[in-house]
């Protein structure tokens, strides 16, 4: 099936099979390797994008059913120009990463949280970053990261999507 | 301008790894995409113990995009077994086949393999494969009683066992005769993985016209990889290329050679030009990654009336699954269980006896701590019934049994030398830091207004980390992993680039050995790249397991770099003609010590090694790099204490940390962020194994815990706050460190099962520690 | 993991999807896909068709007529947990999994998967409330009790379709769960809702269907407790890997009393 992939604000124009996940089309037929997969079936949270700037599990939605949407992924998070996002720049000072395997969904699931809710406590963290596993880091500094990233937030999920 | 040179170790420099990992950059395996790749999916048995009476591969060659079925009898793969050896008395060797031949030993065990044009068609015809299975009588159990077994895994071990080994010292009949209290303890321990988030990935590329296999694996241990590669796949050893780039998590479950991996690079030899990539999936890699700590441990335990620990006595049964894991052998988790279960105590009179059994499940292999989160778990719960028994306080019988200072270097009974007796600093410190009369406080004061109770949980440990050549004697095994190589290389431009043989799953090891580097060497952080995990690049390291990478590539980088500023001090001195005693190199800057004011720049320095041999002082060669490896010999032991109080519902069994306590005699730290990273992902896996991680079989070997949905990894919903806090006893290594990868996982399982104890007034005999089970203790009220 | 191959459908009417599934063999309704997707990974099913409803326009009202919320079947559980008309299946839907769960998981989806185990079925099944059904022959209206058959079993036919449900919007209400980590499935979970003087209390986890209880609405010292012990002493639950048969009743108890907290007003009592 032919659909329209709009991907961190670039059109994408993709012919794909209806049973290709929404994960393996932005890693396979686009090259979009930061959106990872750690168990392809909905539980772990690598996967975590933004569609329409709605959390999603990009392995449990199939890219037709993307289409025309707009979808946000870890690629486009830091400016063009190589500037972290607060969000980056709090997890590399607070070593919320480790592996990396985990980090595009966690920074995209607390992106969409702090868009949703600018100042959450620790607890409320604890709570809205449960969908995502991370193997590495026991969450200390995940938790800390997100706390501190949204002191500096100003991001908000794109707007520009058609 | 300054050019103090500030130390980069023991500040939390910016990883070099976060940049490309927080931006989607990362270059792991499963991102790797060659022209003319085609993927390979796994045809896996459902069944834990049959013949092969048959397999039919036309149904899956005729869906389209397949190119081919591999089967164990394929030319290309029959004559192939992986083997691992070891010279210990008794050890029965047996072979793994890269895919079953003859029969499957357990459910999940790869069959077939398709390769296709992607992994969706690649499914389609590993669906389409039809395999006849022959039922044999399944062993589950690792401690059933043998004269049931009808069917052995192994036609070399009839009962099952692949290896057993009596730990001996002292007489500990007559000291448990001599003991005024007795107490025994039969525990079982839950069997559960590693599971990185990034599962097992490879891709193999063989090119036919210079017989060249590049495998990139996801793998801890490349150059082992490299060297076993050669040996099975009968290739030099020069021709193979194992690269191992970003790594999505390991925990000792990469720090295997898996047969998939083995038939990849078969499979890959077999069709030449055509790069064949598996990744892993979440269902794969429950059923066939290696599990780890399904143990039981029968103890007896003897104290005198004042507490001193007289005696341990112990039988240990490790669950070894169907396979002897290569290259570690069966004996990896019993000879660390019997070796490692007296852990910080002081004992003269020691009597274990540890078997690795095979059974038709899953092979057990290293995870994070091998062995000892149970070692401790039952050495911990033999110290909490000796405690109850004696009426002494339980904290206050550890201590009175503790290696202490003064008793170091400590031979314990199992023979290892014990280095640290940290132990007490420890715990003094975690007692502290904890407020352990704050909690007790708070203990009674719920029992009085009959509240929730609370117990107070407490584990000591000793990691045994960077083994040296002696310290890793124990297995037999045809290497000894003591050493590890490292090469500084100043270049033209005078940057620095790192050749070391360690590798990184997540640890950051890029910027460890950085650290360690610009400081040996007397430059800037930033001014260091570290290049890891390619046999082609790095001389030589066995890799990630065992906490040894800051001990011995750290140590192996530090010498690299002195020796690489030796020979810039001796070309500046040469060409500036000062006695080179007086030189120091800070910064990238070559001074006379006490001056200001550099007399000549590294940068300059190189220039004149690499592009200008006309300017080379009679007697210098050019080019300026250098190699080193370095073995501790021994190890290091590394001394750690939590606690932690732990809030028990009985009616719900709810449970609930309020508090966690560690603290960790790391030794000196290069990266305190990083260390404490390690600590507190080790914690968080320790927790996961004590609470919620549970790989379960049914008596007829299918894995029940499948899917994510049933084998529950810990959220941040439930690792609490950790309050992580050191002692540094500085360790007799280049850099003074001390491991610090596993310790974490070490102490949560006998934390949490003390804690119970001590707020319900029973004792917990397995794990992990569930509502249910929690409910069931306290009484099960319905 | 990967899903075998279907055709795909995209919906763009009621009347579309119906059709589109009654004309294939095997055809199923995909809406927010977070428990048949990994079903179809798992490869434990292999529809021949998959009818996406999700851009059915109209199934995402809500609204409140009569003392009854009316919603559409393509309501998210997010915009579930964020409504003020039905506070209980706010409680309920917010409890469902993680954000990126609740942000694709419909309510029509949750009710026609009917997990015995999910938040949403016992709500409805505490509501007394209703779907409303499209199949070739028009709409028909299936209440709770009717609609769960079995675990994973519904009384819905093959071809058709979920298109609405009414939910009583309860006088007082509660709802309490306990799950092994934050966001699983509930090991137990307890929806009650009060009607005037009648009382509903479903308990999730322990049996193949939402489990109810109905009683007239207790009163006095002990009320509490007696419903929760007769609810606990009603249920038959099994055992399995998360919890033993014992420990599920010993929960159902538990759960009820802290869901009846807000629904059974006792005296207070007298100070000692």
């Amino acid at each position: 099936m032919r659909i329209t992939l709009t991907v961190n604000g670039d059109r994408h124009r993709l012919d794909v099979e209806p049973r290709r996940t929404l994960a393996d089309a932005l890693r396979e037929d686009l090259g979009l390797t930061g959106t990872h997969l750690g168990c392809e079936h909905g539980v772990c949270g690598a996967c975590t994008v933004l569609l329409d700037g709605e959390p999603v599990r990009a392995c449990l939605l199939f890219a037709v059913q993307a289409d025309g949407c707009g979808v946000d992924t870890v690629e486009g998070l830091a400016t063009p120009d190589g500037t972290l996002h607060p969000l980056q720049e709090a997890f590399s000072v607070c070593h919320g990463l480790q592996c990396g395997a985990c980090t595009p969904g966690m920074l995209m699931t607390a992106a969409h949280l702090l868009a949703v809710e600018p100042s959450p406590d620790r607890e409320r963290i604890r709570a809205e970053m449960a969908g995502n596993l991370c193997r590495c880091t026991g969450y200390v500094g995940i938790v800390d990261a997100v706390a501190s990233a949204a002191g500096v937030m100003a991001w908000r999920p794109r707007e520009d999507h058609d | 301008m300054n050019t103090d040179h500030v130390p980069a170790s023991g500040t939390p420099v910016r990883r070099k790894e976060d940049t490309r990992l927080l931006t989607g950059r990362g270059r792991y395996v499963s991102d790797l995409v060659l022209p003319r790749m085609r993927h390979v999916a796994f045809v896996r048995s459902p069944v834990a113990h049959a013949r092969l009476a048959g397999i039919d591969t036309t149904e899956a060659l005729a869906v389209d995009g397949v190119h081919a079925v591999v089967t164990g009898e394929h030319p290309a793969l029959a004559s192939v077994a992986l083997r691992a050896q070891s010279a210990l008395p008794g050890y029965v060797e047996t072979d793994q086949p890269p895919l079953a031949r003859g029969k499957v030993r357990f459910a999940g065990e790869a069959v077939a393999a398709v390769v296709a044009d992607d992994r969706y068609l690649a499914e389609d015809g590993a669906e389409a494969v039809v395999v006849d299975y022959d039922p044999l009588g399944p062993t589950v159990c690792a401690w059933a009683d043998p004269a049931g077994i009808t069917d052995p895994v192994h036609d070399e071990a009839p009962d099952n066992l692949l290896l057993s080994r009596t730990f001996r010292a002292g007489d500990v009949e007559a000291a448990l005769a001599a003991a005024d209290v007795v107490v025994d303890r039969e525990l079982t321990t839950n069997r559960h993985s590693g599971n990185p988030i990034e599962c097992r990935a490879g891709v193999a590329r063989y090119e036919a016209a210079d017989r060249r296999l590049t495998f990139w694996s996801g793998t801890q241990v490349p150059h082992l990889v490299r060297t076993q590669l050669a040996e099975l796949l009968d290739l030099p050893e020069g021709n193979i290329r194992v690269v191992a780039p970003d790594v999505g998590g390991g925990f000792g479950v990469k720090a295997v050679l898996y047969p998939e991996d083995v038939a990849l690079c078969l499979m890959a030899i077999a069709m030449p030009g055509i790069p064949l990539k598996w990744v892993e999936d979440r269902v794969e890699h429950l059923l066939a990654a290696t599990h780890a700590r399904d143990h039981r441990y029968v103890l007896r335990a003897g104290f005198a009336a004042d507490g001193a620990l007289l005696a341990v006595r112990a039988d240990v049964w490790c669950n070894t699954g169907a396979y002897s894991v290569y290259p570690w052998t069966a004996g990896i988790e019993p000879l660390m269980a019997g070796g490692l279960l007296t852990g910080p105590y002081k004992l003269t009179d020691y009597e274990c006896t540890v078997r690795g059994v095979a059974t038709n499940t899953s092979p057990s292999g290293p995870y994070r701590g091998v062995a000892r989160p149970a070692t401790v778990f039952a050495m911990e719960a033999l110290l909490d019934s000796g405690a109850r028994a004696l009426g002494m306080d339980p904290i206050a019988l550890r201590r009175r049994n503790l290696i202490l200072p003064a008793d170091v270097p400590y031979r314990m009974p199992s023979r290892l030398v014990d280095d640290s007796g940290a132990y007490e600093a420890c715990l003094d410190r975690a007692v502290e830091v904890f407020d352990v009369r704050r909690w007790r406080a708070e203990q009674i004061r719920r029992r009085d207004a009959g509240e929730r109770p609370i117990g107070i949980g407490v584990a000591l440990y000793n990691e045994l980390t960077g083994l040296g050549r002696a310290a890793s004697a124990g297995p037999r095994m045809p290497f000894r992993t003591g050493h590890d190589a490292c090469t500084v290389r100043v270049n033209p431009d005078g940057g620095v680039t790192v050749f070391s043989g360690v590798t990184s799953q997540g640890q950051g090891l890029e910027t460890t050995m950085a650290q360690v580097v610009a400081d040996a060497l007397g430059v800037a952080y930033d001014a260091v790249d570290v290049r890891i995990g390619d046999t082609d690049e790095s001389l030589w390291g066995f890799g990630a397991f065992s906490s040894r990478q800051a001990v011995i590539g750290g140590g192996a980088a530090h010498l690299a770099g002195g020796h690489v500023r030796d020979k810039v001090l001796a070309l500046a001195g040469a060409l500036k003609e000062v006695d080179v005693a007086d030189l120091d190199l800070r910064a990238g800057q070559v001074h006379v010590r006490g001056q200001e004011k550099p007399i000549i720049s590294l940068a300059e320095v190189a220039r004149v090694a690499y592009l200008q041999s006309d300017r080379l002082p009679e007697g210098f060669g050019p080019g300026l790099e250098g190699t080193e490896f370095y073995d501790p010999i021994r190890g290091a032991f590394a001394a750690g204490a939590q606690l932690a109080a732990i809030e028990f519902d009985p009616t719900t069994g709810a449970v609930r940390i309020l508090d966690w306590v560690c603290v960790e005699d790391a030794g000196r730290i290069v990266h305190p962020v990083i260390v404490d990273g390690q600590i507190a992902g080790s914690i968080a896996q320790g927790i996961g194994g004590a609470m919620y991680e549970h790989l379960v079989y049914d008596e007829a070997g299918n894995l029940s815990t499948g899917t994510l949905l049933d084998y529950l990894m810990p959220t941040s919903g439930e690792i609490p706050e950790l309050r992580l806090d050191h002692v540094s006893t500085p360790a007799a290594n280049p850099t003074g460190v001390r491991g610090v990868g596993e310790g974490g996982t070490l102490g949560p399982a006998a934390v949490v099962a003390g804690a119970l104890g001590d707020a319900l007034g029973v004792e917990l005999d397995d794990l992990p520690v569930t509502p249910a089970r929690v409910w069931e203790l306290a009484g099960g009220r319905p | 993991m990967k899903c075998p191959p279907f055709e795909y459908h995209r919906a763009t009417s009621v009347d579309d999807a119906v059709a589109a599934l009654a004309a294939a063999e095997d055809s199923k309704i995909l809406a927010g896909g977070q428990s048949l997707v990994p079903v179809l990974a798992l490869r434990l099913a292999r529809p021949t068709v998959l009818v996406d409803v999700n851009r059915i326009p109209g199934l995402d009202g809500l609204d409140v007529r009569d003392g009854v919320l009316h919603a559409g079947a393509l309501v998210r559980h997010a915009a579930l947990a964020r409504q003020a008309l039905h506070p209980l299946a706010a409680a309920a839907a917010a409890s469902i999994g993680h954000a990126a769960i609740r942000s694709r998981g419909t309510l029509g989806g949750s009710l026609a998967h009917a997990d015995p185990a999910a938040e949403l079925p016992a709500v409805l099944r505490a509501c007394d409330g209703a779907v409303v059904v499209a199949g070739p022959d028009g709409t028909r209206r299936v209440g709770a009790d009717a609609l769960f058959v079995g675990a994973l079993q519904t009384d819905l036919a093959e071809p058709e379709m979920i298109t609405g449900v009414e939910l009583g919007v309860p006088d007082a209400w509660g709802f309490a769960e306990f799950a092994r980590r934050h966001g699983d499935f509930a090991v137990v979970s307890v929806a009650a809702a009060r009607f005037g003087d009648r009382l509903r209390v479903v308990v999730g986890g322990v049996a193949g269907v939402p489990h109810l209880l109905e009683t007239s609405a207790p009163s006095g010292t002990g009320a509490l407790d007696e419903v929760a012990g007769a609810l606990a002493d009603d249920v038959d639950p099994s055992s399995d890997l998360h919890g033993s048969a014992g420990h599920r009743r010993a929960l159902t108890r538990e759960l009820a009393r802290r869901a009846l907290a807000d629904v059974i007003t006792e005296p207070a009592r007298e100070p000692t």
